[in-house]
């Protein structure tokens, strides 16, 4: 850059007191998540006096990951967070395109109604009660179908979707008919494949959305064998129920966990909520800065 | 929704200038003729539109008993619940008694001082980020600190709670470390403190959200006129002029549109930050309403009363929305949709 060779001190001062400022929020960012993992790898011995500063494990010891990643609570959690997501995700994906796909047709009679129809949901939410007694009428109390089915279409992404589906050009669509394709063949041959990258990013929303979704599960579901992984760490962190991991383990026998610091057990466990967020980040950056650039406010 | 898609939205709702709209003047016209023409225009109609609606069925289906019917099962508010149907209808009797009830003002107090202090304290924020990361020339740095700062937007409110819980305990917190090695002596409880508890709130929103928001005024930042700040230069204008005289002015709408928006959510407060920070000793200070409903319905039983206090909320919450969509459009030509 020109102006470079043209910096005075003071201004070299000013960039060098602006990227501090920044490399500092890195810190505030990152330094406590790197504290909790080191101390999930730390050894179990030297747990204790770990300082909340380090982010370097003290020691190396697999003892606490191993040791959660085969805990009944946590494998049933886990298991039970995937293939929720999972099907919430692909009925979402699904179920939204179909609807966005219907509304972002301009000659459509009602078309304005159904519009309003989906703001009126954004504006106005009856609360939590009647919710509840909705899934109690619906008989979906105590069943994993009470949390898949919530927010499943998103009047947000939804309306992003229509606004998408809305600049497909014409010509295409009126290219599809000529060879004869009905809208159902347009919908599935056409249009779907042009929206790939629109879909990947409402996937990766729903994704976040749903694999981070706890309050739900918690009001909705009794059975402690149905819950997602959200809900597990809730009850060993936040509400200190040290029994959920470490009585059950005992039970189960394996002794170890008992002797290995709650704080090291506590550290693991968040990770491994985080670990499928972690993996899917690259995605997450790539898709999520598109469409928040190109207009969405939530997500 | 930001800029140009919120236009859009009421554009077609404002049924002008939508790319159907002749259609629907020819169908005015159509619908003047006798009945039996109509009843045949709308058979036509019904043939070329039903493989639209029944695509659109399931989402129109989800929308009708999600978001529908709990507004009709919300007519519980006015009733007395009874253990065998049916409830009896008590009309305003839940809400005088909710009135009557000086908890509900301190849940109330307890919303609106922690909405106050998040737009006080963390709205500010990702708007000084953003105007910091715009001064780095260098791409590559830059993307560097984004990927970093955007990450705790997508940890669910447990995550973070644990994070704070972690960083906050005071025998082996970080924060409680840092006290000490600067002497500012013993580090306290700051969980089960009352008098910090809302700065835990305002500090953890911070992280969670201060990188990520961001990012919406960087975009606002970047669709600035690049000719402004070469005429800028011209002028001999350094890093703080161009920033308050060129970047600043350039997001004030931005700004505002994101204020006002704010504003709408006022009564919120955020339930699922809240749940997971309150514990028995704090529970006085940071007890807002949606918590306040959670635990009068679901915990004690309470559900016409509770419904009450949802519905209160929800239609403040609708008044504060729509006026804020109404006063951002006036002002800044954005809305919420």
């Amino acid at each position: 850059m020109a102006s470079q060779s043209r910096r005075t001190p003071l201004e070299r001062i000013e960039y060098i007191l602006i990227v501090s400022t920044l490399l500092l929020l890195v810190v505030f960012t990152l330094q406590p998540l790197l504290n909790l993992l080191a101390l999930s790898f730390t050894e179990p011995s030297r747990v204790a006096g770990f300082s909340g500063l380090s982010i370097i494990p003290d020691g190396f010891s697999l003892e606490v990951w191993s040791l959660l990643l085969q805990h009944p609570n946590v494998q049933r959690g886990l298991f039970n967070s995937i293939w929720m997501t999972a099907t919430s995700v692909t009925i979402g994906v699904l179920g939204t395109a179909l609807m966005a796909w219907g509304l972002s047709r301009p000659g459509l009679p009602g078309r304005r109604l159904i519009f309003i129809a989906v703001l009126v949901t954004i504006v106005f939410e009856p609360g939590i009660i009647p919710d509840y007694f909705l899934m109690k009428r619906l008989g979906l109390l105590n069943t994993p179908w009470a949390v898949i089915m919530y927010k499943v279409i998103s009047a947000w992404y939804l309306i992003i979707l229509v606004r998408f589906f809305e600049e497909i050009p014409k010509e295409l669509l009126e290219a599809a008919e000529l060879d004869g394709a009905n809208p159902f063949q347009t919908f599935f041959l056409v249009v779907l494949p042009l929206a790939r990258s629109a879909l990947a990013t409402i996937a990766l929303f729903y994704l976040v959305l749903h694999w981070n979704e706890f309050f739900r599960s918690m009001i909705y579901l009794n059975d402690q064998t149905k819950w997602p992984l959200q809900v597990v760490l809730r009850q060993f962190v936040i509400e200190g129920d040290r029994v959920a991991i470490v009585g059950a383990a005992n039970a189960s026998g394996n002794i170890g966990a008992a002797q290995i610091n709650i704080r090291a057990l506590k550290a693991g466990m968040i990770f491994i909520t985080i670990l499928p967020i972690l993996a899917i980040y690259p995605l997450i950056l790539k898709f999520f800065t598109k469409g928040t650039m190109s207009g969405a406010l939530k997500g | 929704m930001v800029a140009k898609d919120g236009q859009k939205v009421a554009d077609v709702l404002s049924d002008g200038n939508v790319p159907g709209s002749l259609e629907v003047l020819r169908e005015r016209v159509l619908n003047k003729r006798s009945g039996a023409a109509s009843v045949q225009d709308w058979r036509a109609k019904l043939r070329q539109w039903w493989p639209y609606y029944a695509m659109m069925a399931p989402g129109l289906l989800f929308f009708f008993i999600w978001h529908y019917v709990p507004i009709w099962e919300a007519k519980m508010a006015f009733e007395q619940v009874r253990i065998i149907p049916p409830n009896i209808w008590v009309g305003l009797k839940n809400f005088q008694q909710l009135f009557a009830s000086p908890i509900f003002y301190q849940v109330l107090a307890n919303t609106l001082i922690i909405s106050a202090m998040k737009i006080a304290f963390v709205f500010p924020v990702p708007i000084i980020v953003a105007l910091l990361l715009n001064e780095i020339r260098n791409g590559k740095l830059r993307g560097t600190i984004q990927s970093a700062i955007y990450l705790p937007h997508f940890l669910s409110w447990v995550v973070i709670a644990g994070v704070f819980i972690a960083i906050l305990s005071p025998t082996d917190g970080a924060v409680g470390q840092i006290q000490q090695a600067m002497g500012f002596g013993a580090p306290s409880n700051y969980l089960t403190n009352p008098a910090s508890i809302r700065w835990v709130l305002v500090i953890s929103e911070i992280w969670r959200s201060a990188g990520w928001d961001s990012l919406l005024y960087l975009a606002a930042i970047f669709a600035i006129d690049p000719q402004l700040y070469e005429a800028a230069e011209i002028d001999g204008a350094n890093r703080w002029q161009k920033i308050w005289h060129v970047t600043i002015p350039g997001i004030v709408p931005t700004i505002a549109t994101l204020f006002i928006l704010n504003m709408g959510l006022f009564l919120s407060a955020d339930l699922n930050q809240v749940i997971n920070f309150q514990n028995d000793v704090n529970a006085s200070t940071i007890d807002i309403l949606d918590t306040y409903v959670y635990r009068l319905g679901l915990s004690t039983g309470e559900y016409a009363l509770a419904t009450a206090a949802g519905l209160f909320k929800a239609v403040i919450g609708m008044v504060l929305i729509v006026t804020s969509h109404l006063v951002s459009k006036r002002l800044t030509g954005k809305g919420v949709w």
